[in-house]
């Protein structure tokens, strides 16, 4: 135990833990996936929580790092995923390749991507003048807008309220290369935030007026984080219209904008490791449940979930409760169980957390 | 960030319960999957079927199921979503499941006939009534196609030397949608019509639609009963009193809805459907009183008369192909099944039952039945 | 005259929208929180009518229970979900809200099953008509409510003693506490008379159509944030201008068939189109920020 501790404690590891986490779960769930010890079941789920993760570590930079909310992050996934469906669906009766065509997906998430992050970049224009809420629904409203123009444009163009029909790829190799995609995005979101330019956007937060005065150019910025981070919410749109066979509007309502929201805030506003983790804890949760409660203990779902978000919330964030927290956390459980009575460095506890969760998979 | 894991704490403790729950139990019989809205806006449907399919497998099993092998349900939710429909599936076949209803709405449906193609799992479905649910050899339908409910609703209307009608519509249904389109295809060109739209299950307020419809004298509304009778009430007073109010099978179940005194529409209430929840005789007449008392009237629609239909429709089968020398058994694969009930349901197997007499199926998956017009309701004499 | 009709439609709608918006941007002004509950306290409104009626079938009598009934969830809530959090970043309190709102509908479900319910005795029928212009009874009383209560509201918080104080903790909480203004009370009442309010716009719905099911509350509780937000967050005149605009907006393209399945998004267009124009909404004030 302490000799795998004090091998996380080493600053390359440190800094790189993540994407090994990351790797090591697409090279052992691949590996298992391809020699059939996968279930259906752990590759839908592990498709899912590429997918929220993408979502997540994205919204996670506007939201998290801009300091703007944003309630329309569904709306910017929604037109990856029609638009990136549609070209692939036409890439794929074009060229007459199978469904499964890895170029037909590369090429279809590039453009669902570039498209919705135009669709990011004209968003991020009234960002520059509103401020807070008034942001916030302006999102809303495009998000809602995207949603109810594509289902009523006529079927033949975009399938209408049946959804619009997408090629499926093979599931035993999509979520290797959708954890691929989470190993991009988390590449180009940390490298940029580590950078000059990500020191930039968090003053931004901190205080625009601040950071405008010391020669930032605040408008440059907004419009460049808003236009990275649609990028991958497009990919991630691209990517579940190959998870389905059709592309429904339904699914891109507010309440999907927020399920991303929550896991951002939960995850820890400025983290995009917790972004990540909270993302997949969320929908691990949201899978188990749905599967575990059948018929008349359905309804049950929402309101354990509901419960979870409510206590979590409160107890991580609420002032009142700081004496409580210190005393009872999981660092303090967890060195009482091993008896250990040095702490762990604040960046090493990332790294229990994630195995913890590779292992329930 | 040290907080999360406090989060992970939580979500365990959860998986770990979820675990030990979903472990317990295998048991001697044959698993019938389900997925449908148990909660949310469209529950009332999903809940229907559960109850109603959850009754016929009671039935059956009481009289000793299929040769002492029980039936058994797995109902899953998808709240209406094609996107929970995924996980609800690989749900249902790594629990084992041999046979299934399918999705209760049209839209989840589709997920469901793309994912069934490939572990070859038979569904029939009650309430699907997408023209492209059965499109793969594995897909039934218990219900009308849309293209079926719109061309024979048209066909009707035509009938009736009508020069101009009222249309409403919920716009992001699928449903709604599909009928729509069918029944625009198959009216006579000289009839012209007015539209009206809304969308969600449940409208709060219908007054912009109502006063574009206010001077139609027939209406046609392919859409569900819940908003049908928030329509009916709230127009009562605003379109003529003797006007015809024509549906197609998801208006079934609009006098159920607790509190609805159907006597106070002035309006004449009419339906093509395969069901009428006011039946009082024959199967339906018992159907509609067990469900009742078992289950309240409040849920009683066709969604579960159609439901109950399928399931003694699947065991009907099954029960003939045993007949016929073949054998089924708690262990026979979903594959193996599809194919018996596949043979069957292909063949010369006929069905009675709730919803409709000497009901049998087309290769294409469709069903082939008599639609009733039903007048739910004339108008108001004063 | 199908012009007029259909403004006199959007006036109904937006009459409803503009009592939850009430609600909405009175929490939003003193709170400073979205608050995503607030249209499912409609819903629980709605419930409490119901039972009431059961039991006595009076609909007046049902009114003042739901208004009771209301106001207490409605404290509970702050005082269980949201005041733990005070003085945390309102996302956090945010996350919450969406907790409740999704805990108040799943419990709903559970203590009064998936069908809808009808509310026939609620419900009032009948229109005025003046030459070819029909009002409904209902669309006059919806007005007339809401007109009263705005009155009422901007009088209460202009000069009665709470009210001021209201003012002064949406101004600046700290300073209001330290001139002695018992903030955490300040911040009850004013949940307080936004569940109330949402009662009475639970009324108003159900007075027009008497469907009510646990959802009853989502849709328009968004459209009343999005009037709330037209108005200008805080503004109490601001969201009835707010809720009108957005209701005529809504009912204007419900009329033109080819444009009604569009109605969302022609509504959030110009959501969008006057937030732009005027970035603090139509009647909000706009802040300087310093550093």
């Amino acid at each position: 135990m302490n000799r795998i501790a004090a091998f996380f404690k080493k600053p390359f590891i440190r800094r790189y833990a993540n994407y090994l986490v990351i790797g090591a779960a697409a090279l052992i769930f691949g590996l298992l996936s391809v020699t059939g010890a996968l279930s259906m079941s752990n590759q839908f789920l592990l498709e899912q929580i590429s997918i929220a993760v993408l979502l997540a570590v994205s919204l996670s930079m506007v939201v998290g790092f801009l300091g703007e909310l944003s309630l329309g992050h569904a709306g910017f996934m929604c037109v990856g995923a029609y638009l990136g469906g549609k070209i692939a669906s036409l890439l794929v009766s074009a060229m007459g390749v199978g469904e499964s065509n890895f170029l037909v997906l590369i090429l279809s998430l590039l453009i669902g991507g570039a498209v919705a992050a135009l669709f990011g970049f004209i968003i991020g224009l009234p960002a520059l003048r509103l401020r807070g809420d008034y942001l916030a629904i302006v999102t809303l409203a495009f998000g809602e807008i995207v949603r109810s123009v594509l289902m009523n444009l006529p079927s033949e163009l975009f399938g209408g309220t049946l959804g619009l029909k997408t090629p499926r790829f093979t599931r035993q190799y999509l979520f290797i290369i959708a954890l691929v995609l989470v190993l991009a995005c988390l590449a180009v979101t940390q490298n940029l935030i580590r950078s000059k330019h990500g020191r930039a956007i968090i003053s931004i937060k901190d205080n625009e007026i601040a950071a405008r005065a010391m020669g930032i150019d605040v408008t440059k910025y907004k419009l460049f984080v808003f236009t990275i981070s649609s990028f991958f919410a497009g990919v991630a749109g691209v990517l579940y219209s190959y998870t389905q066979s059709t592309v429904q509007s339904a699914t891109f309502d507010y309440n999907y904008s927020i399920e991303i929201l929550v896991m951002v805030v939960l995850g820890g506003m400025g983290s995009i490791n917790g972004s990540m983790i909270a993302a997949a804890l969320i929908t691990f949760l949201n899978v188990k449940l749905q599967s575990v409660l059948k018929g008349d203990m359905a309804v049950l779902k929402d309101v354990i979930y509901a419960l979870i978000l409510i206590l979590i919330v409160i107890y991580k964030n609420a002032p009142g409760l700081s004496a409580f927290r210190e005393k009872y956390n999981f660092k303090t459980l967890t060195a009482k169980l091993f008896k250990k009575k040095e702490t762990v460095s604040k960046n090493g506890d990332t790294v229990p957390v994630v195995q913890e969760e590779a292992k329930d998979e | 960030m040290k907080k999360i894991l406090s989060l992970v704490l939580a979500v365990l403790m959860i998986a770990g319960c979820c675990a030990a729950l979903s472990s317990c139990g295998k048991s001697n019989t044959i698993k019938i999957g389900m997925s449908g809205p148990l909660t949310g806006d469209a529950a009332v449907y999903g809940k229907a079927v559960q109850n109603s399919a959850d009754m016929a497998i009671k039935e059956i099993n009481d009289n000793g199921g299929l040769n002492g092998i029980m039936l058994e349900l797995l109902p899953y939710d998808d709240q209406a979503k094609s996107e929970n429909v995924q996980t609800n599936y690989a749900s249902m076949i790594e629990a084992g499941v041999q046979v299934s209803l399918g999705c209760v709405t049209t839209g989840a449906g589709m997920e469901f006939t793309a994912l069934s193609k490939d572990d070859n799992l038979f569904f029939l479905t009650p309430s699907a009534t997408g023209d492209e649910i059965p499109q793969n050899p594995n897909g039934y339908q218990m219900c009308f196609a849309d293209s079926n409910q719109g061309g024979e609703a048209a066909k009707y209307v035509n009938s009736l030397n009508l020069s101009h009608i009222g249309i409403l519509y919920r716009s992001d249904d699928a449903y709604s949608t599909g009928i729509l389109k069918q029944f625009k295809e198959n009216l006579n060109s000289n009839i012209t019509y007015t539209e009206a739209s809304f969308t969600t299950n449940q409208p709060t307020d219908l007054s912009a639609q109502i006063d574009l419809l206010k001077d139609c004298t027939f209406i046609f509304c392919p859409i569900y009963y819940t908003p049908a009778a928030t329509f009916m009430l709230q127009a009562k007073d605003k379109i003529a009193k003797d006007a015809v109010y024509y549906g197609c099978d998801g208006f079934d179940g609009i006098e159920s809805a607790e509190g609805f005194d159907i006597s106070t529409i002035p309006q004449k209430i009419s339906m093509l459907s395969h069901f009428d929840s006011k039946a009082t005789e024959g199967l339906a007449g018992d159907y509609v009183k067990k469900y009742t008392e078992t289950y309240g009237k409040d849920t009683l629609n066709q969604f579960g008369a159609s439901a109950y239909d399928c399931v003694y429709a699947i065991f009907g089968a099954m029960k003939k192909a045993v007949e016929a020398g073949k054998e089924i058994t708690a262990e026979t694969s979903a594959y193996e099944l599809c194919e018996i009930l596949k043979e069957q349901f292909n063949g010369d197997y006929t069905f009675s039952g709730v919803t409709g007499t000497n009901v049998t199926w087309q290769s294409s998956g469709y069903v082939t039945k008599e639609a009733k017009y039903v007048v739910i309701k004339e108008v108001n004499a004063n | 005259m199908d012009f007029i009709n259909a403004l006199i439609n959007g006036l109904s709608l937006g009459g409803t929208y503009a009592m939850i918006a009430i609600g909405y941007t009175m929490v939003y002004g003193i709170a400073k929180m979205l608050n995503f509950a607030h249209g499912d306290i409609i819903m629980v409104g709605g419930y409490a009518m119901y039972v009431t009626l059961l039991l006595v079938g009076q609909p007046i009598v049902a009114l003042i229970a739901a208004i009771v009934f209301c106001v207490i969830l409605g404290v509970c809530v702050e005082r269980f979900a949201y005041k733990p959090l005070r003085g945390a970043s309102p996302l956090a309190v945010l996350i919450t809200a969406i907790g409740v709102s999704s805990l108040l509908q799943s419990l709903a479900q559970i203590a009064f099953g998936s069908a809808p319910k009808m509310l026939m005795a609620v419900q009032i029928s009948g229109t005025v008509t003046l030459g070819s212009i029909h009002i409904a009874y209902y669309t006059i009383l919806t007005l007339a409510l809401t007109v009263v209560i705005m009155v009422a509201m901007t009088l209460f918080v202009k000069y009665s003693k709470p009210g001021r104080a209201m003012v002064a903790v949406s101004e600046d909480r700290d300073a209001a506490r330290l001139m002695g203004i018992n903030t955490n009370a300040i911040i009850a009442i004013t949940f307080a008379i936004g569940s109330a309010l949402a009662a009475v716009a639970g009324y108003c719905m159900l007075i027009k159509s008497p469907t009510l099911t646990n959802t009853l509350g989502a849709m328009p509780g968004i459209k009343a944030f999005t009037a709330a937000v037209i108005g200008g967050i805080g503004s109490i005149p601001g969201a009835m201008l707010g809720g009108i605009v957005l209701g005529v907006i809504e009912a204007i393209s419900l009329s033109i068939p080819g444009l009604a399945p569009f109605t969302d998004a022609v509504e959030f267009g110009i959501l969008i189109i006057i937030l732009l124009v005027k970035p603090a909404g139509l009647l909000g004030k706009a802040r300087r920020e310093k550093v």
